[in-house]
């Protein structure tokens, strides 16, 4: 009697492939070794899917052109967008106007800097809304359709603060990591405490660790955090967000947990404060 | 790849709800448990590949899954034959629910939840008899002679 069922394939077959699978897991998450190539193939998606989108854009502006007022809806879409793109505009030179008349000398050169910086707006191409609301990955991909060579670690502004940095660039799209991906490190302050905040992994949430005997911390939630310009990237005092809870995580530790002001997934057109640029 | 993209477009909003979604596993796992001598570790290792480009984080997670998964459904393809569809359900759903925890404590530990994981083994469950039925369906109807 038969006391088991017959083998289609020798273990050997699925052996070597379970151990190259290994490999290619291990190298890519120990070393990153295919972030290019996923990267590549992220960017070929999105290409497939504004084709895809054009084309589908297309179809329904045929029909729409026959109602009388198309070029009425279309007028008013992109005088939206201009007003958008206006607001994001608009924010960082009134920061960096603010910038001219608080900061002293030693921040004479950053002003300089600022000021010689390049303002670029950039409409958004795709979030990773599955990672974005479930995970520790939180990116986003600008569509950067002017070609314009951009570098890494950029600070991104949407609506009226801060929400990341430039990441990478594949083809013609910027990779943005988001301040709430655990794997950003953003030094913010408030009116008591300077603190490197990580993001929590969960949207619009990044936290700090705090010595619990810190006798200065009197922060209360609902209380603004600003950034505090000590990594170098952001500039200081601009509101990314406020104090939405206070746990105690440890007898020494307590964590403090930031809400941010811009929620990623309203906005439409994000600015890079780019350095002097040539264009490809 | 439906399966992928079903997965990719409804679990930003089943997430809220403690559930994960897995179609894009079931679907495959259904076509290895349907066609075992057409789809082999190969087609498993290709097939992973792919996904892992277009809709995972990292390279050869899904590989590995595939092919580990395809390997077990080979072994006992028989034995799965003469089983009730509950039971089927039960081992389908349980690698479905395995292979979720196992993304989650790789690639996303901060968000590892025991209530993600029941609720997700509960409904894969049901959604395996569903794809069960319909894809039986889709292969009787195309590939008859299969």
């Amino acid at each position: 009697m038969a006391t088991s069922t017959p083998k289609y394939t020798p273990v050997r077959h699925y052996a070597i492939g379970f151990f190259l699978s290994a490999i290619l897991l291990y190298s890519d998450i120990t070393y990153g070794a295919f972030t290019p190539l996923r990267g590549l193939a992220n960017a070929s998606s999105l290409y497939a899917q504004m084709i895809s989108n054009g084309l589908l854009e297309n179809i329904s502006n045929t029909f729409y052109s026959f109602q009388k007022n198309r070029n009425l809806v279309i007028e008013n879409k992109e005088l939206q967008e201009q007003i958008l793109q206006i607001r994001t505009r608009d924010f960082i030179e009134r920061k960096n106007s603010q910038e001219k008349i608080k900061i002293i000398d030693f921040q004479k050169e950053l002003i300089s800097s600022l000021n010689n910086n390049n303002i670029h707006i950039y409409k958004i191409a795709s979030i990773d809304l599955r990672n974005y609301l479930c995970c520790s990955t939180h990116r986003i991909f600008l569509q950067n359709t002017k070609n314009v060579s951009m570098e890494r670690n950029v600070p991104v502004f949407a609506g009226t603060s801060f929400i990341g940095q430039t990441k990478d660039t594949f083809l013609d799209f910027i990779e943005v990591i988001l301040f709430s991906d655990t794997s950003h490190v953003l030094p913010v302050k408030s009116n008591f405490f300077y603190c490197d905040a990580r993001g929590k992994g969960k949207p619009m949430l990044i936290s700090c660790l705090l010595d619990q005997n810190n006798a200065d911390f009197q922060d209360q939630i609902g209380d603004k955090v600003y950034t505090s310009g000590l990594g170098g990237i952001f500039s200081k005092d601009v509101e990314i967000g406020f104090i939405s809870a206070i746990n105690t995580v440890s007898i020494n530790e307590t964590e403090i947990l930031i809400t941010l002001k811009t929620n990623p997934l309203n906005e439409i057109f994000y600015g890079v404060i780019g350095k002097e640029t040539d264009e490809i | 790849m439906l399966g992928f993209w079903l997965d990719d477009s409804l679990n930003p909003v089943s997430i809220k709800f403690f559930l994960e979604l897995n179609f894009g596993f079931l679907i495959f796992t259904y076509w290895v448990f349907a066609m075992p001598e057409k789809l082999q570790s190969l087609a498993a290792l290709f097939y992973g590949l792919v996904i892992d480009l277009f809709f995972s984080q990292v390279i050869g997670f899904n590989m590995i899954f595939f092919v580990a998964t395809s390997y077990v459904i080979h072994l006992y393809v028989f034995r799965f034959r003469i089983f009730s569809y509950f039971q089927l359900a039960v081992f389908f759903s349980g690698s479905s629910t395995f292979y979720i925890a196992c993304k989650y404590l790789l690639l996303s530990p901060h968000n590892y939840s025991y209530v993600v994981l029941i609720s997700s083994f509960l409904i894969n469950a049901v959604l395996w008899v569903g794809i069960y039925l319909i894809m039986r369906a889709f292969r009787r109807s195309i590939f008859s002679n299969l």
